[in-house]
C-alpha cells in the first residue's frame, strides 16, 4: 500500500520538476538586470528607427479606433503593411459599391497605417476628389427632386472635393520627396477649383522633386501663364521653356508656343499703353535691345498711333532677328494683308508659311486666312468677269 | 585490475573531458535540424508557394504599386509567420519531448554539459529557421523579379503608339523601385532576428515548463506582449505626460521582463522605400546576440540542476 | 592499507534522496542512507521491487538528479561533474530514441557526443551493429524498430564510447528470453574485458547467473548485500545429482542416509529443467530445423 502511494507521489513530483527557488530568483535578477541594461539601448534604437522613418504609425493614433481588434494586434505584430493592403482592398470594394463613407474611412486607415507609401494618399485623393465627386455630380444632374439635387451639388460634391484635397495635401507633407502628391494637389486646384494660381504653386513644388517627369514643369508654366498679373514671371518661365530644346515633342510644345505668343502680346500691349513713343523708340534703338522691345514699339504704333506702315517696318526688323519666334512672320504677313495692294503677295507667302509651319497658326489666324482666301478668290472672279 | 590502472582512469577522464566542445554542440544542433527536417516541416514551402503565387492572380486590375505591394506584404507576412511558428513550436516541441521520452537521459549521461545541450538545441532550431527563410526568400525574389518584368512589359504595351526610350526608362525605374531591391534582404534578416529571439524565449520557457502545450502558450503570450513593448515604454518614459505611479510601475515591469520584438518590425518601412542605416542594422544584430546570450544563460541556470 | 587506495568504479556513500511534494509539507523519501561500492571489473546487481529506489540511485549516480545528502562518484569523480560521465554507458529502462534517425545515425550521433573521431565512429558503428545483431536494420529508421530492437540499439548506444562502466536499468524488461540471454552473454563479455557493470532488475533469476555481487534494495534502503553464492546457498543442505543412476545404488544411498542420525532425505526424483531453459532449447532446435530445411 505504502509503496504504491509513494510511487504515485514520485511520478507526480518528477513531472512537476522540482527546481530550486534560489535559481529561479537568480534568473529573475539576471532578467531584470539585463532589462535595465538593454532598455536604454533599445530606446535609443527606437529613436533611430523613428528618425529613419520606420515608426510613422503610432498605435495610439486615432486610426486605431477604426481598426478591428485583429487588425490592431496584427499591426503591432509586424503585419502592418499587410493589414494596410487588406484595407486597401476593402476600400476598393467600397469604391465598387459606391459606398463613399466607407471609402473615406478605409483610405484613412491605409494612409495612417503606412503614411510614407505615396500610392495610399494618391488613391485616397483620387477616390474622393474624382470618383466620389463625379458620382454626386451625375446624381445631382439626374435627380428629379430639386432639393436633393441642390444638396448633392452644394454639400456632397464640395465635401468630397475638400476631403480629397486634404488627403493629397497630407500625403505631400508625408512624402515630400515624391512629385506625385503635390501634383495631385495641383491637379485638384486646376481641374476642380479652376484656380491656376494655387495650381501653379503646387506644380512648381511637384516639379522640384527629383523624380518629377518634365511635364510637371510644363504644367507649372501653363498654369502660371494663366494667372493674371503674373505675366512677367510667366513669360520668363515660358520663354526659357520655349528655348530649351530638351523638352518634349512638337505637340507638347504647342501650348508653350501659344502661351509664349499670348504673353509676348500681353507684355507688348501693356508697354505700348503705358509708355510714350519716344521712350519706346529709344528703348528699341538702345544697345542690347531685343526683338521684344521692337514688338512693344510695333504694338504702340499699331494700337495707339494706328500707323500701319510704321508698324510694318518695325515688324520687318523683328522678323530679321534670329531670336524672334516664327509667329512674328505670320503676324507681319497678316498685317501686310490689311493693305489691299499687298493682299495677293501676302496670301501667297502665308500659304507657304502654313504649309511649312502649321503649328504657328492659331484658330483665329486660320479663320482670317480663310477669309483672305475667299475675298481674294472673289476679286479674282470679278476681274476675270 | 591494479590500483594504478584505476587511478589512471580518473586522470584520463579529467584530462580528456573538454569543458566546452563545439563539435558536441554541433552534433546536437545538427541532430535537431535533421529531426525537424524529417518531421517534414519543409512541406510548409508548398503553402508558401501557393500563397505568394496566388497573391499574384488575386488583384489583376490594380495599379502596379498595389500589385507589387500585396505580393511583398503577403510574402513577408508568411515569412514572419512561418519563422516565428518554427522557432516557438520547434523549441517547444523538441525539448519537452526529449524530457518526456527520456531521450535526454541518454544524451546527458554522455559527457555532455547541460549548457551544450541547450545551446545545441537553440542553434539547431535557429539554423532551421535560417534555412527556411533562405528558401522562402529565393522563391519570393524569383516571383517578384518575374512579376516586375511582367508588369513593365504590360505597361509598355499600354502606351499608345509605342513607348519612347525615355518613357521605357522612366517606367522601368518607377516599377523596379517597387520590385527587387537589396533592402528587402535586410527585411528578411530582421524577420530572422525576431524569430531567433522568439526561439530564445521558448528555450527559457521550456526549461521550466513541463509540457509542450504550456511552452507554446507561454511563449506565444510573451511573443505578443513583446510586440506591445513599445507601448509599455511609452507609458514608462512618457514625453511630457505623467501617468499614475502604478501604471508606470506595471509598464516598467513589462518592459524589463519582456523582450522588445517591435524593434524588428522594419519591413513596413522598407516597403515604402525607407532605407535603414548600417549602424541600426548592426544594432539589431547585436541586440539579438545579447538576448540570446542572456536567454541561454537563464535557461542554463534553470536547467543546470533540474531533476530529470 | 593498499585497499584504501584502490578507486572503485562506483562509490556511493550514505546517499539520501528526498523529493519534495510541491504545495505540501510531506516529503517522499526515495532513497535513504544508501551506500554501495562496485569494484573495477565487477558486475553488480541491484534488485528490488518497483519503486524501491533502484532508478533513483542510478539517476543520482549519473548526475541526472542531485542527492539530498551523501555522495556518489564514478572512478573517483563526483557525479556532479560532467567529466565523471566520460567513460560511462547508460541504458535506461524502456529506452526511447529519436525515431527519425536510422540505427547507424543514432550510433553516430552518440559517438559524436562522446567526442569520437569520424573514423572511429564509423568503425564503432559497424562493430556495435553486428554485436547487437542489427546490421540488417542499419539504415532503417528507429520508428520502425520493435521493442527488442530498441533495447539492443540502446545497448549499442551505451557502448559506443568504449565505456569502462556500464549502467543498465532493467535491461531485460520486456525482452523475450532469447534477447535476455543475449544481454546476459554480453554482460559476461563485458566482465571478461574488465568493464564494470551495474544493473538493476526486479526479476531475481536473471541476475543470478551474471552478478558477482548483489544488493537488495527495499523502500529506499539497501537491506542485504554480498556475493551471490554466499547470499543464496543454504548451508545445512547438500545436493547430489546423478546421471544414469542404477536403482541399486539409489537404494544403497537411501540406506546410508537412514543409518545416519542427523541426515534426512528431503527430496529425490528427476531434476527439472527451468521453463526458460526449455524454451531456449526448443526454439533453438526449431530454428536449426528451419535452417536444415532451407
Amino acid at each position: 500500500m505504502d509503496i504504491i502511494r509513494k510511487e504515485r507521489a514520485l511520478s507526480i513530483v518528477t513531472k512537476l520538476k522540482s527546481y530550486s527557488y534560489r535559481r529561479l530568483l537568480l534568473s529573475l535578477i539576471i532578467l531584470g538586470g539585463f532589462g535595465f541594461v538593454r532598455i536604454p539601448i533599445e530606446m535609443n534604437t527606437e529613436k533611430m528607427l523613428k528618425e529613419q522613418g520606420f515608426r510613422d504609425w503610432s498605435p495610439s493614433m486615432s486610426a486605431r479606433e477604426q481598426l478591428t481588434q485583429a487588425s490592431f494586434v496584427g499591426s503591432i505584430g509586424g503585419f502592418r503593411s499587410l493589414i494596410a493592403s487588406i484595407y486597401d482592398l476593402r476600400a476598393h470594394q467600397a469604391f465598387r459599391d459606391k459606398d463613399w463613407a466607407s471609402v473615406e474611412k478605409f483610405r484613412g486607415v491605409t494612409t495612417s497605417l503606412q503614411p510614407r507609401f505615396a500610392k495610399h494618399w494618391d488613391l485616397a485623393a483620387w477616390d474622393l476628389a474624382w470618383n466620389a465627386y463625379a458620382y454626386y455630380r451625375n446624381k445631382s444632374e439626374w435627380a428629379e427632386d430639386g432639393v436633393e439635387s441642390w444638396q448633392m451639388k452644394n454639400i456632397m460634391m464640395p465635401r468630397y472635393l475638400e476631403k480629397g484635397l486634404e488627403f493629397a495635401k497630407q500625403g505631400a507633407e508625408w512624402v515630400p520627396e515624391s512629385y506625385r502628391l503635390s501634383m495631385v494637389v495641383a491637379d485638384i486646384y486646376s481641374q476642380k477649383y479652376n484656380d491656376p494660381e494655387l495650381a501653379s504653386q503646387w506644380y512648381l513644388k511637384s516639379s522640384q522633386a527629383d523624380d518629377a517627369p518634365p511635364y510637371v514643369f510644363r504644367a507649372y508654366a501653363t498654369h502660371l501663364a494663366r494667372c493674371e498679373g503674373k505675366e512677367e514671371k510667366a513669360y520668363e518661365v515660358t520663354s526659357s521653356l520655349y528655348r530649351s530644346t530638351r523638352f518634349g515633342t512638337r505637340a507638347l510644345t504647342l501650348t508653350v508656343r501659344r502661351d509664349m505668343e499670348r504673353l509676348e502680346d500681353h507684355i507688348a500691349l501693356s508697354a505700348a499703353n503705358k509708355m510714350s513713343l519716344e521712350q519706346l523708340e529709344s528703348a528699341a534703338l538702345s544697345n542690347g535691345s531685343t526683338y521684344l522691345d521692337y514688338a512693344k514699339l510695333g504694338m504702340h504704333l499699331l494700337e495707339v498711333k494706328k500707323d500701319l506702315k510704321a508698324t510694318l517696318a518695325v515688324y520687318r526688323e523683328i522678323v530679321n532677328d534670329k531670336n524672334a519666334p516664327l509667329f512674328y512672320s505670320r503676324k507681319l504677313l497678316m498685317l501686310l494683308a490689311r493693305n489691299p495692294a499687298n493682299q495677293e503677295q501676302a496670301y501667297e507667302a502665308l500659304k507657304k508659311l502654313l504649309k511649312r509651319s502649321p503649328e504657328i497658326f492659331r484658330r483665329q489666324d486660320l479663320i482670317e486666312f480663310t477669309k483672305l482666301e475667299t475675298s481674294l478668290g472673289a476679286s479674282k472672279n470679278n476681274r476675270e468677269k | 585490475m591494479s590500483a594504478d590502472k584505476v587511478k589512471s582512469v580518473k586522470d584520463d577522464l579529467v584530462l580528456q573531458h573538454k569543458l566546452f566542445s563545439l563539435s558536441r554542440v554541433w552534433a546536437i544542433a545538427f541532430n535537431t535540424f535533421t529531426q525537424l527536417v524529417r518531421m517534414k516541416v519543409f512541406y510548409f514551402m508548398l503553402i508558401f508557394s501557393v500563397l505568394i503565387i496566388g497573391a499574384n492572380f488575386l488583384f489583376l486590375n490594380f495599379t502596379f504599386e498595389q500589385e507589387l505591394k500585396i505580393l511583398k506584404d503577403v510574402s513577408f507576412g508568411a515569412m514572419t509567420l512561418f519563422a516565428s511558428i518554427f522557432s516557438i513550436v520547434g523549441t517547444a516541441l523538441l525539448i519537452p519531448k526529449d524530457i518526456e521520452d527520456r531521450t535526454l537521459y541518454t544524451i546527458l549521461t554522455k559527457p555532455v554539459p547541460r549548457f551544450e545541450y541547450l545551446v545545441g538545441k537553440l542553434i539547431g532550431i535557429i539554423f532551421l529557421v535560417a534555412v527556411s527563410l533562405v528558401l522562402m526568400s529565393f522563391l519570393f525574389f524569383a516571383v517578384l523579379y518575374f512579376r516586375q518584368h511582367g508588369i513593365l512589359a504590360e505597361e509598355i504595351k499600354m502606351i499608345r503608339g509605342g513607348a519612347t526610350d525615355a518613357q521605357k526608362e522612366y517606367l522601368k525605374e518607377t516599377i523596379f523601385a517597387q520590385g527587387v531591391r537589396p533592402e528587402l534582404i535586410l527585411g528578411v534578416l530582421a524577420v530572422f532576428l525576431k524569430a531567433a529571439v522568439a526561439a530564445g524565449v521558448a528555450l527559457v520557457v521550456s526549461t521550466f515548463a513541463s509540457s509542450t502545450l504550456f511552452t507554446i502558450i507561454v511563449s506565444l503570450v510573451v511573443y505578443f506582449i513583446g510586440h506591445a513593448q513599445s507601448l509599455a515604454l511609452e507609458y514608462y518614459f512618457p514625453e511630457g505626460q505623467i501617468h499614475g505611479a502604478l501604471q508606470r510601475f506595471i509598464a516598467g515591469i513589462v518592459a524589463v521582463v519582456f523582450p522588445n520584438l517591435q524593434m524588428f518590425n522594419i519591413f513596413d518601412g522598407l516597403i515604402t522605400g525607407q532605407s535603414i542605416s548600417t549602424t541600426l542594422m548592426f544594432r539589431l544584430i547585436g541586440l539579438t546576440g545579447f538576448y540570446l546570450t542572456i536567454y541561454s544563460m537563464i535557461s542554463w541556470i534553470l536547467f543546470a540542476k533540474k531533476e530529470l | 592499507m593498499m585497499a584504501e587506495e584502490i578507486i572503485p568504479a562506483v562509490q556511493i556513500n550514505n546517499l539520501t534522496k528526498i523529493f519534495p511534494v510541491p504545495f505540501r509539507k510531506e516529503k517522499v523519501i526515495a532513497v535513504e542512507d544508501l551506500s554501495l561500492r562496485v569494484e573495477a571489473g565487477e558486475v553488480y546487481g541491484l534488485i528490488g521491487p518497483n519503486g524501491s529506489g533502484k532508478s533513483t540511485t542510478m539517476k543520482v549516480l549519473l548526475g541526472l538528479i542531485s542527492a539530498t545528502s551523501g555522495s556518489s562518484a564514478i572512478f573517483g569523480l563526483s557525479s556532479s561533474e560532467t567529466a565523471s560521465r566520460g567513460s560511462v554507458g547508460f541504458l535506461p529502462e524502456n529506452p526511447y530514441f529519436y525515431k527519425y534517425l536510422t540505427g547507424a545515425e543514432t550510433l553516430s550521433f552518440y559517438g559524436k557526443l562522446c567526442g569520437l573521431s569520424r573514423r572511429k565512429i564509423k568503425e564503432r558503428t559497424s562493430e556495435l551493429l553486428s554485436l547487437v545483431d542489427l546490421e540488417n536494420a542499419r539504415d532503417r529508421r528507429l520508428g520502425g524498430y520493435s521493442k527488442g530492437m530498441l533495447q539492443r540499439i540502446g545497448l549499442a548506444q551505451a557502448l559506443v564510447g568504449d565505456p569502462r562502466l556500464v549502467v543498465l536499468d532493467e535491461p531485460t524488461a520486456g525482452v523475450d528470453p532469447a534477447g535476455s540471454r543475449k544481454i546476459r552473454d554480453l554482460i559476461i563479455e563485458f566482465k571478461q574485458r574488465g568493464i564494470s557493470v551495474i544493473l538493476s532488475s526486479h526479476l531475481l533469476e536473471q541476475v543470478q547467473e551474471v552478478c558477482d555481487k548483489v544488493g537488495i534494495i527495499f523502500q529506499g534502503k539497501l537491506v542485504k548485500e554480498g556475493k551471490l553464492e554466499e547470499l543464496i546457498e543454504i548451508e545445512s543442505q547438500t545436493e547430489i545429482i546423478l546421471e544414469h543412476a542404477d536403482p541399486k545404488i539409489l537404494d544403497q544411498i537411501n540406506k546410508l542416509v537412514q543409518a545416519s542420525e542427523e541426515t534426512r532425505l528431503l527430496r529425490s526424483g528427476k531434476p527439472k529443467t527451468t521453463l526458460e531453459r526449455l524454451f531456449l532449447k526448443e526454439t533453438r532446435a526449431e530454428s536449426e530445423d528451419v535452417r536444415k530445411d532451407a
